[in-house]
């Protein structure tokens, strides 16, 4: 039987292997309270109010399982729920690595060597994708008397607020009621309830804790490159003074050495750029030379997407060093477009990030912000080329 | 496997990209896109002949040396550039008895003020590429750059001219008082000179004109046509008999037939028969005027010193690439076909739609008839459609022109465009007619001596042309701008004399 960890993981990949959730630091918490729920299923732990304690230190022969109920039984001093949902969410990767590991064994995922020594998973078929998707739907829908595995799943959808990532066609709130109405089902041993609302609760607090301050900090740091990618594009360039003497517009913008230095400081800070999304993007990968699941701080993710964007808005600046809003004539006025474009859609993906929920409701889902991020990726692609084409012009004549 | 194709794809692309741009740049291709911005108007017709300016090799160091003027091959890319600027341009500098010219800023002692401001290369002032801070006359300085030098010790105008003190330097070459090297109409002798004559001459004639127009007049074709009968037609004969041609007992034979071995023998002519002649048989007798053509927009893509497309064999060649690239690879590495007339559509004056044409002699001149009087003026308004162009149809000069057409006025009392824009000047005991319609455009102070001091005073000239609504109105009507300096300069002789 498959863990929650395990549905978790094939509900949020696509067939590339690849998660593009939004919502990574809410996945994070998700991983952490699967283990947790999948520990209280096999009895292996319980909850009160104050602490979490292992109760059966027997092996449940799941890898990532027995790794945390150890861990929990090896902790001299009691902790409460939210103490090891914060903790686990450490360990998010390595509990998804585990999962991605045991899925591979059953057949469900295969392994495929990717770019930069990094290790991908991909859905072998669909199939068992769509199983679990259906699952989840069909519990929903319906009024049966679910799996109490299945309603966990739910609760942990629920309470990570990832229904409409994962479910995208799915309208959660019509199906509201149900969700409610499984939260008081009364299908899971008591004890065992109590633990699963128990990790719920502190799941959601944590979620809610870590996702505010992150998107405050991303839809801000966002919306200044958006601001400052479409002044690049709308204002008006700025004027050299009309005025002899080494003026810093001048020297900014007509000087050769300036230029260069800005120019090629540029380069430098995009590349770093592009590294931090490529670091972003291949986070979900394993590299080839990691045996044993790595440790990541807990958020990794979301300060790599930071980063990115942090970058992109200094690319913004620098570009203003080095241009001044002026967009070029011809070859090197379609550089300056894509770039600009692409730090724009970078800009703009952040914001659908950082305000998801809030767009949600005006109907802008994760859709609108997949395009946007394919968008971003396509306008970087002619970027080499162009930029070829740039610096040779500059240095031949 | 598939992202694997589509990345090696992606990389192939991007290589390829490049591959085309540093070919395109180094050997031979369309580099219209390459552009990094737009040339100015001089020198937009020649843009894609890019060697014309930019002769250095390949990486040469771009630090300069602004005392050398030398052309070895250690020439660095700036000298490179500015010694192609005056390969086209120092002739007529010579003639305007540049005020600021290289040689007087050469020595040591200069060196304090080519460290502010390097008049050595010209490219100080006058830089491709900047349409933003490109000011009329190409001029990409910033407009006060009189200050450089002229605002300390012996060459501080202001304590060594009373009547400049307080002016700003942004008003010294626009305000219609000094230009930096033409100041042939400007300069404090010459005002004090022509400043007692009146604002219209009696009577109003321009000598040059007066004379060419009298040896035109009265022409009488002296020969008789030879030419196929299928050629011959009547209003080409008409136009012809009544011609400058006609007259100098030029026939059909010599411009439609210069290769026939006899100019009466009519098998002979019809073998060798051209129905549209090129421009270079005009040039063949016209030398003076295809001399000047070349120099003004009309015609400067066939100056001489434009860089003719480039040569891939030789590129290939000498990069030791030619025998291993296939010939449809060489083939497609050729420059775009060289273009050596401007368009009308290419103008970036107002022009009239419907003149989409090319331009050379026959443009102004209808090929038979030579018109002289319609290519003075009415030939120009078939293309230019600007306001001062416009206005001059309703302006004083061309009612004069008209009323010497009509022979009710004297030859030379007329003003046509080209009496303005296209001087006479004396060449070998005649006079010819200078086809560069721009040798006196910009600054336009240049046209005070040639040609409006025959007819006005230098008081009222000045202030004519520093008056741009009065220009666009093609002067009707009196200047609203005064310009001081022929009262500064009778006031400073005055004071000199007390």
């Amino acid at each position: 039987m498959s863990t929650l960890a395990e549905d978790l993981v094939l509900l949020t990949m696509d067939v590339d292997g690849e998660s593009s959730l939004v919502q990574q630091g809410a996945l994070e918490c998700a991983f952490a309270g699967a283990v947790l729920m999948d520990l209280a299923f096999a009895n292996r732990i319980d909850t009160d109010l104050h602490t979490l304690v292992a109760i059966d230190r027997t092996p449940t022969d799941n890898p990532a399982l027995d790794r945390v109920l150890a861990e929990i039984a090896a902790r001299p001093e009691a902790a409460d729920t939210r103490t090891w949902i914060a903790e686990l969410t450490n360990e998010a990767d390595a509990i998804r690595e585990e999962a991605l590991a045991a899925l591979a064994q059953r057949g469900i995922l295969a392994r495929q060597d990717g770019l930069l020594r990094t290790r991908r998973h991909a859905l072998v078929e669909d199939e068992a994708k769509r199983r679990t998707v259906r699952q989840v739907a069909d519990v929903l829908d319906s009024d049966d008397i679910p799996d109490p595995r299945d309603i966990a799943l739910i609760a942990l959808l629920d309470a990570c607020d990832l229904f409409l990532e994962v479910l995208p066609e799915f309208d959660v709130e019509r199906h509201r009621p149900r969700i409610e109405q499984l939260h008081r089902l009364d299908l899971i041993g008591r004890d065992v309830a109590g633990a699963i609302a128990d990790v719920e609760h502190s799941i959601i607090q944590a979620v809610r804790a870590r996702s505010a301050r992150f998107r405050r900090l991303l839809l801000h740091l966002s919306m200044l490159g958006a601001g400052a990618a479409l002044a690049t594009l709308l204002l008006p360039r700025i004027p050299i003074p009309d005025r002899l003497g080494p003026g810093i517009a001048e020297l900014l913008w007509f000087d050769g050495v300036w230029q260069q230095w800005s120019g090629y400081l540029l380069l430098g800070l995009s590349v770093a750029g592009l590294a931090a999304g490529l670091r972003l993007k291949t986070r979900l990968g394993v590299r080839k030379a990691e045996t044993t699941p790595v440790r990541r701080p807990a958020g990794s993710a979301q300060r790599w997407r930071l980063y990115h964007l942090g970058l992109g808005v200094g690319c913004l600046a620098l570009l203003f060093a080095h241009t001044g809003f002026r967009l070029g004539a011809n070859l090197h006025a379609v550089l300056m477009g894509c770039y600009v474009g692409a730090l724009a859609c970078g800009a703009l993906v952040g914001i659908a990030t950082g305000a998801a929920p809030q767009l949600r409701h005006i109907g802008i889902g994760p859709n609108a912000r997949r395009l946007i991020l394919r968008l971003h990726v396509w306008l970087l692609l002619p970027l080499p080329a162009l930029l070829v084409v740039h610096i040779l012009v500059v240095y031949l004549y | 496997m598939r992202k694997a194709t589509l990345w090696i794809l992606y990389v192939c692309a991007t290589l390829l990209v490049a591959a085309w741009a540093t070919i395109t740049l180094t050997v031979g291709g369309d580099r219209s896109t390459l552009l990094i911005g737009e040339t100015t108007d001089a020198h937009h017709q020649i843009e894609l002949a890019c060697e014309t300016c930019h002769t250095a090799r390949l990486f040469t160091d771009s630090a300069t040396d602004s005392t050398t003027d030398s052309t070895t091959d250690s020439t660095t890319a700036t000298e490179a550039l500015n010694q192609t600027c005056r390969a086209c341009h120092d002739d007529e500098l010579q003639a305007a008895r540049d005020s600021h010219a290289r040689k007087l800023f050469r020595g040591p002692r200069m060196a304090v003020y080519r460290e502010r401001l390097d008049v050595l290369q010209c490219t100080t002032c006058h830089i491709e590429h900047r349409p933003e801070v490109t000011r009329p006359g190409a001029v990409t300085v910033a407009t006060d750059f009189c200050i450089a030098c002229h605002s300390e010790g012996d060459q501080d105008v202001r304590t060594a001219r009373p009547s400049h003190a307080g002016i700003e330097f942004d008003t010294c070459a626009t305000a219609g008082c000094h230009n930096y090297h033409d100041n042939r109409a400007l300069y404090e002798g010459f005002l004090i000179r022509h400043a007692g004559r009146p604002w219209l001459a009696q009577p109003p004639l321009h000598k040059l004109s007066e004379r060419y127009r009298t040896a035109q007049s009265g022409q009488q074709a002296r020969i008789a046509p030879l030419a196929p009968t299928s050629a011959l037609t009547q209003p080409a004969l008409d136009e012809w008999a009544s011609s400058g041609h006609a007259a100098a007992s030029v026939g059909c034979v010599e411009c439609h037939a210069p290769s026939a071995a006899s100019s009466v023998v009519l098998d002979d002519i019809e073998a060798h028969w051209i129905d549209a002649p090129d421009t270079a048989i005009c040039e063949d007798c016209h030398e003076a005027q295809a001399d000047t053509f070349v120099l003004g927009k009309h015609g400067m893509r066939r100056h001489p010193l434009i860089a003719p497309r480039r040569d891939p064999h030789r590129q290939l060649q000498a990069m030791g690439l030619l025998e291993r690239l296939p010939s449809a690879l060489v083939a497609w590495l050729r420059d775009p076909p060289e273009r050596t007339r401007m368009t009308v559509a290419e103008a970036r004056l107002a022009m009239r739609s419907d003149a989409a044409r090319a331009l050379d002699c026959g443009t102004c001149h209808r090929p038979h008839a030579l018109d002289v009087a319609r290519a003075a003026a009415r030939a120009c308004a078939t293309c230019h459609d600007d306001l001062h162009s416009r206005a001059y149809f309703d302006s004083a000069h061309y009612t004069l022109w008209q009323a010497e057409l009509a022979g009710d006025a004297p030859p030379g009392s007329g003003v046509s465009c080209a009496t303005c824009h296209m001087a006479k000047a004396r060449r070998r005991g005649k006079v010819v007619t200078s086809h560069n319609q721009n040798a006196l455009l910009y600054p336009n102070e240049k046209m005070i001596r040639p040609v409006c001091l025959d007819c006005h005073g230098i008081r009222f000239a000045i202030d004519a042309l520093a008056d741009a609504d009065l220009v666009l109105r093609n002067f009707q009507g009196k200047p609203s701008v005064h310009v001081q300096s022929v009262d500064w300069a009778l006031r400073r002789v005055g004071t000199v004399d007390d």
